[in-house]
């Protein structure tokens, strides 16, 4: 509860209609995308950088938790305002502030939603290439908080490999400017890379200048079939060795195959073991060249049939499949665990077998998809959560999968967070050390331990 | 629906949600607010705290259920398929029960009920209209002369002008066959928004069918479809207008019911089965219902496309929710169009997005609705067409007056009174 004193202070600086306290609203506010909920004391929405500043006064001199929130697409719990106080909705600062075709440089607000980004830039003719699946409803300043990444990570990189500088509010209120518009900035440690991917615990960003690069000309997609999934791997391995380096790399395995042949129906090879749908692109020349020795290396690697599309229709009729994953699973069971274990690439198939065994041992559907290119893949583990008894099982057997991933040599969070859904497994990944030095950087920053508190170094439950 | 059926739809619709949040970039009204408390998501969140006991079916849920257009894009939309427009519906009836109807409505609805008195009341009104309203100058309806907040006639909003000759009272019951041979019969359900404010578009829909070889029964007994009541949760009243039309139409023999409203189309087809549960006349709205269809559909499956004549007009089609998602129907009317010599069509941007009427929406959320009908209008100027064309008059009329708000030259025309032009052109040679 915050008392009527601080509702009135908060009010005066954002404009009453901005601070929600009605029942209804807190409990809207109170999760992400996960299933975890808690009810925050009041949902403040400033309009900009100076009324951020001005609430996070407010919050660090009564020691009032504040979790920044973007869209509240986040899959491992981190815009839940685990300890009540503040939920800070950034969503109204969503000005583009300068978009700079001949720098290719884009200066957003935190609250711009990123494909608002991808087609403004888009008209000047340049590409910003992160691409998670959340592109239409995520917000930039969540994409940063959470370093995002999508399909075209392999070739481009992800959300960080695009930061250049940030504004963010620090836990006491003060405004920081890190990094600038000029790519060689390195003028001591890199504050920027330190914000980026903090999941909102130790500043909050209110603006972003990002990196453009030149839209590619042209781009060509194939659809290849493998009936023993190591095939695919290989393909993968094979192609990035040849230097040949796709925008999009997406596997399938045969249980999603199967799932999504049901769900629509497109003549998918229910017998394959794995897919691979893949994308390259660049100059016209180039794009021939690279796409026929991509299906040669398909071809030599073992592929039943692969598919080259013709026209863009033809290439959208190849993406339908993957598309149609998130309706498939849904007809599969109504609730999901939709992991991101991201191992090395040549691994992959092992994974997907520990996976299976997984599966097996807990008698749940699981289906297995994701960005080949970089290793990261997205286990999903189905279940119906009116069924008390198949949450059980769901839980132990995505504790199995965090477990396996790490023997594996993997990473628990390929583009998802930490967040505190993954928390008990961080000081596992980081080792002692590099936990131990998380945790200083966080008191270091947020001595009060207000910014976004419960989450990542503040976890407060039992770690692995 | 009955408390039953609802918690089942209830639970089987919550579990779906993963709460993903994709239902952001998809409803208009979440685009428009940009805020996490008008979103379909929201509302699940909702109706799940209230079945946890956490939340109580507050004024304040109410008001953040009626903020929803009902246009089915979330649903159409969700990896889940979580059907929030069933969850809405089904909560704004609970709504109701518990804090009862707006005033505003609640007075509607009733006249609504009493079908002489609801004509009686808007035959009146078109009488009286020039008290309240003033005539725009082009003659393309009215704006109130004093702000109405409560009936949504905001000072600005221009609403078409009532007729004083409705549709059903133009023509007769029985419309016979203008051909030799009489294909078939066909009852016409006109709605109410062709019977009193775009008459000339019902008759449109009457020679069309007449033209070709059908015979056309205007029961005069129909009324109201209902779809404004249900929609704001009064399923009693929804109810009583379902079992009204159901014997109105049963009374005759047809082969076909044709509507050219989508949505008395989409309550005919499906919606009254979930209001006739355990209803005498549920059986019989079984049998109609498999005959009902849009007459855009009509007009591609029935009718004689080759007797087009050239129709030199520059066209858009904005796809009307009801249409597109409730009767499932986009195809017919661009294939109508193509078969049209002469007519140049283009595509808009995002022809399927609601235009931010939604019935009773944008009476009570009259600015909001402006701001979901100006993206629209944006796509539709765009094209560089002339005309819009859709298939429902709530959204030829919210767009009427989005158009003459910015005094663009842009008209809007129903599809029937494209076709019926198109084989008055063929006619003529
Ligand atoms: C259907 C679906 C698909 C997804 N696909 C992908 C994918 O392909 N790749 C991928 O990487 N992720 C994916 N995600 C996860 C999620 O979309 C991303 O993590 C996204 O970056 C979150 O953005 P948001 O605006 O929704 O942030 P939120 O969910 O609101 O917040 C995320 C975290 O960042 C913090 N935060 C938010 N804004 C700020 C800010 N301005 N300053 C500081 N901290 C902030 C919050 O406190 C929270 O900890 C997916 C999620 C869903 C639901």
């Amino acid at each position: 509860m915050l008392t009527s004193s601080v509702i009135s202070e908060l009010k005066a600086i954002v404009g009453s209609g901005y601070v929600l306290t009605d029942q209804e609203d807190l409990i809207i506010y109170s999760n992400d995308a996960t299933v975890f909920n808690h009810l925050p004391a009041a949902v403040v929405q400033p309009a900009n950088r100076d009324e951020v500043a001005a609430v996070v006064k407010v919050a660090a001199a009564r020691n009032i938790p504040v979790t920044p929130r973007g869209a509240g697409t986040c899959l491992s719990g981190g815009a839940v305002p685990l300890k009540g106080g503040i939920v800070l909705d950034l969503a109204r600062l969503n000005k583009i502030r300068t978009l700079d075709a001949a720098r290719k440089i884009v200066v957003a607000e935190a609250g711009v939603v990123t494909f608002e980004i991808t087609s403004q830039a888009a008209k000047l003719g340049l590409l910003y290439p992160p691409d998670p699946s959340s592109l239409k409803e995520s917000t930039i300043g969540g994409n940063v908080a959470e370093c995002a990444g999508g399909p075209k990570g392999v070739k481009y990189g992800i959300t960080r490999n695009f930061v250049l500088g940030l504004e963010a509010v620090l836990p006491d209120g003060t405004i920081v400017e890190t990094g600038n518009a000029v790519d060689g900035d390195m003028c001591g440690p890199d504050w920027t890379m330190l914000i980026t991917g903090s999941e909102g615990t130790m500043a909050i960003v209110t603006a972003v200048t990002l990196r453009l690069v030149p839209m590619p000309e042209t781009k060509k997609t194939m659809l290849a079939t493998f009936d023993r999934l190591e095939n695919a791997a290989k393909t993968v391995s094979v192609t990035m060795g040849a230097g040949i380096i796709p925008t999009t790399l997406e596997l399938m395995d045969n249980l999603s195959i199967v799932a999504v042949e049901k769900a629509v129906r497109i003549g998918l090879p229910v017998e394959a073991a794995g897919l691979l749908l893949i994308e390259v692109d660049g100059v016209p020349s180039t794009v021939e060249e690279n796409a026929r020795r991509v299906s040669e290396i398909c071809r030599e690697c073992g592929a039943m049939e692969v598919k080259i599309a013709q026209s863009a229709a033809e290439a959208e009729d190849l993406w339908v499949a993957r598309r149609a994953v998130a309706k498939a699973f849904g007809q599969i069971a109504p609730c999901k665990f939709a992991e991101d274990s991201t191992v090395p690439r040549s691994l992959i198939p092992l994974l997907v077998d520990k996976c299976l065994e997984i599966q097996k041992k807990y008698d749940l559907p699981m289906v297995i998809v994701g960005h080949a290119g970089d290793g990261s893949m997205h286990p999903t583990i189905m279940f119906d959560k009116r069924d008390k008894d198949a949450v059980a099982r769901a839980e132990k057997a995505l504790d199995e999968v965090h477990i396996v991933t790490l023997e594996l040599g993997g990473t628990l969070s390929g583009e998802h967070g930490i967040g505190s859904a993954k928390a008990p497994y961080l000081r596992a990944e980081m080792g002692p050390v590099g936990y131990k030095l998380g945790q200083d950087v966080k008191a270091a920053l947020d001595p009060q331990g207000i910014m976004n508190p419960g989450k990542m170094f503040n976890y407060e439950g039992a770690l692995h | 629906m009955n408390d039953r059926e609802c918690s089942r739809i209830f639970e089987n619709e919550l579990v779906k949600c993963s709460r993903c949040g994709s239902c952001r970039s998809i409803c208009p009204v979440s685009l428009a607010e940009n805020a996490e408390n008008a979103t379909p998501r929201s509302k699940v969140r909702m109706i799940e705290a209230v079945l946890e006991g956490e939340l109580a079916l507050t004024p304040g849920v109410q008001a953040r259920f009626d903020k929803c257009l009902l246009c089915k894009a979330c649903k159409a939309n969700c990896g889940g398929g979580v059907a929030t427009d069933e969850l809405i519906l089904g909560s704004r009836i609970n709504l109701v029960k518990r804090n009862g109807l707006n005033p505003v409505k609640r007075l509607a609805f009733t006249s609504l009920r009493y079908r002489k008195l609801f004509d009686l009341g808007l035959k009146l009104g078109a009488a009286f209209q020039g008290l309240i309203f003033k005539d725009l100058p082009d003659g393309s309806g009215k704006v109130a002369r004093i702000p109405l907040p409560a009936a949504g006639l905001n000072l600005r909003r221009v609403v078409p002008n009532l007729t004083t000759s409705p549709l059903r009272t133009r023509l007769p019951a029985v419309n016979k066959a203008k051909t030799p041979e009489t294909k078939g019969r066909v009852v016409f359900f006109t709605g109410c928004t062709l019977n009193y404010m775009y008459p000339q578009a019902g008759e449109a829909v009457v020679n069309i069918l007449t033209g070709n070889g059908y015979e056309v029964i205007i029961p005069p007994e129909q009324c109201c479809c209902g779809t404004p009541a249900f929609t704001s949760g009064d399923a009693a009243t929804g109810r009583v207008l379902a079992e009204q039309n159901v014997r109105a139409i049963g009374a005759y023999k047809y082969d076909h019911v044709v509507t050219a409203c989508s949505s008395c189309g989409a309550a005919l087809l499906a919606e009254y089965g979930r209001l006739l549960e355990g209803s005498p006349l549920l059986e019989d709205w079984r049998q109609l219902s498999g005959k009902v269809l849009d007459i855009a559909q009509f007009v591609v499956r029935h009718c004689d496309m080759t007797k087009f004549g050239s129709l030199p007009l520059k066209i858009t089609y904005h796809d009307a929710c009801h249409l597109v998602r409730g009767m499932k129907v986009s195809a017919e009317p661009r294939e109508i169009f193509r078969a049209i010599p002469g007519l140049e069509y283009a595509e808009m941007k995002d022809a399927d997005r609601c235009c931010g009427a939604g019935g009773t929406f944008s009476a009570v959320y009259y600015e909001l609705s402006r701001k979901i009908n100006d993206w629209k209008l944006d796509n539709a100027e765009a094209t560089g067409m002339d005309y819009v064309v859709a298939g429902c008059s709530a959204c030829r009329m919210h767009i009427t007056d989005g158009l003459s708000q910015r005094s663009s030259k842009m008209k809007v025309l129903h599809t029937a009174e494209v076709v019926a032009m198109a084989y008055e052109a063929g006619r003529k040679g």
